[in-house]
């Protein structure tokens, strides 16, 4: 992707400005605490350890939040139901990252997707398998979970996205 | 209902990347100057009221207003600061109308600034402010410090961008070029601009597709820049507009219309928007204003639009959201010269946000723009008279939207 025939920059009309005076400083965020509330996440954590995957809906709109949220934004409740999700889903949309790798210097290609997952009617930003190809990423791509092998009750316990073969089952259930 | 609210002035100070020969008081004063300058007869004591705004954090400094009051000349007036992150400008000239058409006693004519100096300050430091408290979410979650600087690659405002862009691009059919030939009409519209930052008069589509991914399918030529610079509006009543200018803009309908929160979502919880291309949000603002404005068919009646896009796809998507253009018709429009300076509706001549982006101020400048090109005081005056036009924000947590709706005839309606 990086040819060497590509400029870094576009020339502009540009003018000179003198320069005032300038004093240095640093603004430190990390000593501010910030409260939150994970109590609603707490039942699909672990049924994560399981290798199963929970979502809770508003009994108003009947909207299926996943991950789990806290309120409703369209009702102002608190959603109240818990269902059963599959661990299909397919890519809502896509960008593609170019991230140096810190050790070879190399610039690698990875696709970050927004997740839809069958059943939920929201979305949730994830990462494909390494060895998904990033020209063969499309929007409405069929993919399915995939498990690390020791699962802690952690987002992080779905370690990617698997891409679903055409001839696979899981798109015969779909639906 | 409230006063009629009319607009009789709006300046800009010059933008650049690096503005290192003023403090951020003297860039907002450089504004106020060129605002007071298209309105002679105004003089800082005729202003009763102050609106001040900009995004917190991104200067390092909290609550600046109080440092720039002498510079603003604020001194024992009354003074509102608003802020609204991407949509601070947008929400600021919104404050700006509501404290005149609110009708308090000795408040007629209010000054609206906002501003950004961002070389003086750290915009990855600035959105991570933003950002902490849901990155510590997530990071008591489970979600590695490795895998969250990934994630977040594509959850920054370029990476939003870059998921709304791929949508858009699938459902509209929509190629590479068509985002390119925005860019160009917007960079060429900025080099006629005397304020605009990216003024680049000999910029091709060859030259914008020449460049390289920041994040497909957005290039590092169709990014909008980091700028320096400031933005003032000057909001007074009907009566004393008539005496301050010669053709007096009224605010006719505004709207700020939040969605629900999206991509990294609350407490890690995701986005409700399945579609980040459907911005319901945008949708929303345009009714509310139109309604208020009287406008029952935007794309006859509104004559030119300021639409806020960093992003070439943003002004593509948003002039249909806002209903300038049928669904997916946009890159047709700007393939066939529709928005440009000399077509049937002007998009963005300024050079738009592609071009100049002081956060805080740019959602402000759209209004202000929009503003002068009815008053034909504008710096790249389009050869219509212009009798409508719209000024859009967009920011927030990256779904909230400001809309301003401007005429050269007052609304009746509401009185
Ligand atoms: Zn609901």
């Amino acid at each position: 992707m990086s040819k060497m025939t590509q400029r870094k920059s576009l020339e502009y009309i540009k003018k000179d400005y003198k320069r005032t005076r300038t004093l240095p400083g640093s603004w430190y965020l990390a000593s501010y605490k910030f409260k939150f509330n994970i109590t609603h996440m707490k039942p699909f954590l672990e049924k994560l350890k399981e290798k199963k995957l929970i979502a809770n809906q508003c009994s108003s709109c009947n909207r299926v939040f996943f991950p789990p949220r806290l309120v409703c934004g369209k009702c102002f409740v608190k959603p109240d139901k818990w269902v059963d999700i599959r661990d299909t889903a397919s890519v809502s949309t896509y960008a593609i990252s170019y991230l140096k790798d810190p050790e070879t210097g190399e610039v690698q290609q990875r696709p970050m997707v927004l997740v839809h997952h069958d059943g939920a009617d929201t979305t949730s930003i994830a990462e494909l398998a390494p060895d998904v190809n990033v020209k063969d990423t499309y929007v409405g791509m069929p993919i399915k979970v995939h498990w690390r092998d020791e699962r802690t009750g952690g987002i992080m316990d779905i370690e990617y996205y698997d891409k679903v073969d055409d001839d696979s089952d899981d798109l015969r259930y779909k639906k | 209902m409230g006063r009629q609210v009319a607009i009789a002035s709006a300046g800009f100070s010059e933008h650049a990347s690096k503005r290192s020969d003023v403090s951020m008081p003297e860039l907002v004063s450089e504004a106020i100057e060129d605002c007071l300058k298209n309105a002679p007869s105004v003089e800082l004591g005729d202003i009763d009221a102050f609106v001040n705004g900009n995004m917190p954090a991104f200067e390092g400094a909290n609550i600046p207003e109080l440092w720039m009051t002498d510079w603003m000349g604020a001194r024992n007036k009354p003074l509102l600061r608003v802020t609204t992150g991407g949509t601070t400008g947008g929400s600021v000239a919104i404050a700006g109308y509501y404290n005149v058409t609110a009708g308090l006693p000795g408040v007629d004519t209010v000054l609206a600034v906002a501003f950004e100096q961002q070389s003086q300050g750290d915009t990855s430091v600035g959105l991570a402010s933003v950002a902490y408290g849901e990155i510590s979410i997530l990071n008591t979650l489970g979600v590695s410090y490795d895998q969250l600087s990934r994630l977040l690659s594509a959850g920054a405002a370029i990476g939003v961008a870059a998921y709304q862009a791929t949508t858009y691009m699938n459902k509209t059919k929509t190629h590479e070029e068509d985002l390119a030939r925005v860019v160009v009409q917007n960079r060429r519209n900025a080099a006629k601009t005397w304020w605009a930052h990216l003024k680049m008069p000999n910029l091709t589509i060859e030259d914008v597709l020449d460049t390289p991914y920041v994040q497909y399918p957005l290039r590092y030529g169709m990014v909008c820049p980091a700028s320096d610079g400031a933005c003032a509006m000057l909001f007074t009543t009907e009566e004393k507009a008539k005496d301050m200018c010669d053709i007096p803009v009224y605010v006719n309908g505004v709207a700020s219309v939040a969605n629900e929160t999206a991509v990294l979502g609350y407490d890690g919880s995701g986005s409700a928007q399945v579609d980040p291309s459907m911005q319901l949000g945008a949708i929303r603002s345009a009714e509310l204003a139109y309604s208020q404005a009287g406008i029952s068919f935007p794309r006859k009646e509104i004559d030119y639009a300021e639409v806020y896009a960093p992003f070439p796809n943003q002004e593509l998507m948003w002039t249909e959201k806002l209903g300038l253009f049928e669904e997916a018709t946009a890159p047709e429009m700007y393939k066939a010269g529709v928005t440009a300076v000399n077509g049937e509706l002007p998009v963005n001549c300024s050079g738009g946000v592609n071009s100049t982006n002081a956060i805080g101020a740019s959602a402000m400048e759209r209004p202000a723009e929009a503003a002068l090109q009815i008053m034909g005081k504008a710096s790249n005056q389009v050869p219509k008279t212009v009798h409508t036009s719209i000024g859009s924000g967009w920011g927030g947590s990256l779904n909230l939207i400001t809309l301003m709706a401007m005429s050269d005839q007052p609304q009746r309606k509401w009185r």
